[in-house]
């Protein structure tokens, strides 16, 4: 039934897609095939790279905290990442893009640092507390 | 689920092929190549589970914004609550931000399956890697190009963007179905059984997902101020502030940039109103002279941005009331100065041109419009996205009763 459906739906957007004139079809599967390429052959391996050098640094008591102070970094990192290059930030609207995007991502982690470094020093009081690294970041656990 | 019928069809869609020589299996493909005892059929349910909803959030959404930009005949959006676009928006968008380090645990916990031996063990295992093929482009498509959209980057989209992403959206939910179809089996054993985490060193599954969590969390807290004015302070990594810009107020497209700088500065302007009763042209001291209005009204973009002003202006209805004997059941199209741009119209429906906070604005803050916010005059409605907004007014024409 759900694969069915779903076959149905896949089938329904690329007969969409083909019969919308305001898809570019190469623009559109150069950029799927870019991201998946660039995701499985690059992101991934340095992900993975990064995770083997906490583990060969990092002692095992203190690895929690660093691991889940590593995924808050990289997350924000991506999302504000082309705000601090700032391509797209037009000359003639300075409503668009108005914060210094770089200092402000710094801000951010160094502020990751040092509730990390906080997590650190006030753990590790047993399993509970390593258990929640993140718990002390502004929002944790919520969305 | 997959139904195991024995016909010759699902024979050949399942006969084992042969697998490749095992002298090919090299690199990531040797068998305990990925090590962390972390990832688990019950991690990745989890985490498939919650992004499965995020995405649905996000799907939802995005149609509405879709349909009420779009819409088709059968398709009716309310002027009231104000504000709901701008909500449905803020959601979608910081829904979509927020799912970033979920999508990325989520890959991270099936990523040694990519590697899997042999490669395909049959025609409707190819189908399947196929179809979460098309999954993972397809959700990281979506996610990229959205932030690259906020953020404004559009040179690495060779392509327009509100249109893929809309149909790139039924295809995440298209393969998602697909996936949830062949996976559910698997989820529903892996959440049944409760298998307790063995005692070991390292990160916990439970700190995992709160990890992700917290991601999720500082990235919301950092930028959804650009929506949520009380916390418009902590949006250090958001694309708008909405009290930054012209009056206060942030734009989206500027007077320069749609080509009508010079245009609003002609003192020769006159505000066209066709209808079936004839026409009428007025000009700035005229649309002054008519009941002014003033309402509180946000400016909600399709970004994920949005911020309030307090507008004062003609209402609509009372234009359209010059030349249409029956302004309650009339469509207006509203035509900006602009030659040019996708934008440069907009069709307002009856339900908003009833609403009576429906203006054609002339000031705002208690100054006349800033160039860049529509001058000499722009509609501001209840319950519309900003690109349906539409500013540097030129002509309204009154279709008469739908």
């Amino acid at each position: 039934m759900l694969v069915t459906a779903g076959i149905l739906i896949m089938g329904y957007a690329v007969a969409g897609a083909a019969a919308d004139p305001d898809v570019a079809p190469a623009g559109v599967l150069s950029f799927l095939a870019g991201v998946l390429l660039v995701h499985d052959l690059v992101w991934m391996p340095a992900v993975l790279a990064v995770g083997a050098v906490i583990t060969r640094l990092v002692a095992p008591r203190r690895r929690p905290v660093v691991i889940a102070a590593t995924i808050s970094a990289a997350a924000v990192t991506v999302v504000a990442l082309p705000l601090v290059l700032g391509f797209g930030r037009p000359a003639d609207n300075p409503s668009a893009l108005p914060s210094p995007y770089g200092w402000n991502l710094a801000l951010v982690l160094l502020a990751v640092v040092a509730v990390a470094a906080l997590a650190r020093w006030r753990g590790p009081a047993g399993r509970k507390n390593s258990e929640r690294p993140g718990g002390e970041v502004p929002g944790a656990g919520g969305e | 689920m997959v139904r195991h019928v024995d016909t010759p069809l699902n024979r050949w869609w399942r006969a084992p092929v042969p697998a490749p020589p095992e002298t090919l299996r090299r690199g990531p493909f040797r068998p305990g190549r990925f090590g962390s005892a972390l990832r688990s059929v019950r991690l990745t349910s989890l985490l498939g589970i919650a992004l499965g909803v995020a995405f649905g959030v996000c799907f939802v959404t995005g149609l509405i914004s879709h349909l009420v930009q779009h819409p088709p005949g059968w398709f009716w959006w309310p002027s009231r609550p104000a504000g709901l676009y701008r909500f449905n928006q803020g959601v979608h968008v910081a829904t979509g931000l927020a799912t970033v380090p979920l999508l990325g645990a989520k890959l991270w916990s099936v990523y040694p399956r990519l590697f899997a031996w042999p490669p395909v063990r049959s025609i409707a295992h190819a189908a399947e890697r196929a179809s979460v093929g098309v999954l993972v482009a397809a959700a990281l498509f979506q996610l990229v190009s959205g932030v690259l959209n906020v953020s404004r980057w559009y040179a690495p989209m060779r392509f327009y963007f509100p249109a893929a992403h809309y149909w790139v959206a039924w295809l995440v939910v298209g393969a998602m179905l697909v996936h949830i179809g062949v996976q559910l089996p698997v989820v529903r054993t892996a959440l049944a059984r409760h298998v307790p985490v063995p005692e070991r060193e390292g990160l916990s599954r439970r700190g995992l997902l709160g990890a992700v969590g917290a991601a999720a969390g500082l990235i919301t807290l950092t930028t959804v101020g650009q929506t949520v004015r009380p916390l418009s302070r902590l949006a250090v990594l958001a694309p708008r502030l909405p009290h930054v810009g012209p009056q206060g107020l942030p734009v989206n497209a500027t007077a320069t940039g749609a080509g009508v700088a010079g245009l609003v500065r002609d003192p020769s302007y006159r505000l066209v109103v066709t209808g079936p009763r004839g026409q009428v042209g007025l000009d700035l001291a005229a649309l002054a002279a008519l009941p002014q209005h003033t309402a509180e009204l946000p400016i909600a973009c399709v970004e994920g941005w949005s911020a309030s002003g307090r507008w004062t202006g003609v209402r609509l209805r009372d234009l359209v009331a010059l030349v249409e004997t029956d302004p309650d059941r009339a469509t207006v199209l509203v035509e900006s100065l602009q030659t040019g741009g996708r934008y440069r119209s907009a069709t307002v429906p009856p339900e908003h041109i009833r609403d009576p906070l429906t203006l054609v604005a002339l000031r705002l803050g208690g100054e006349p419009l800033h160039p860049d916010h529509g001058y000499p005059a722009r509609l501001i409605a209840p319950n519309r996205p900003g690109v349906l907004q539409t500013k540097w007014i030129g002509r309204i024409t009154v279709q008469g009763a739908r």
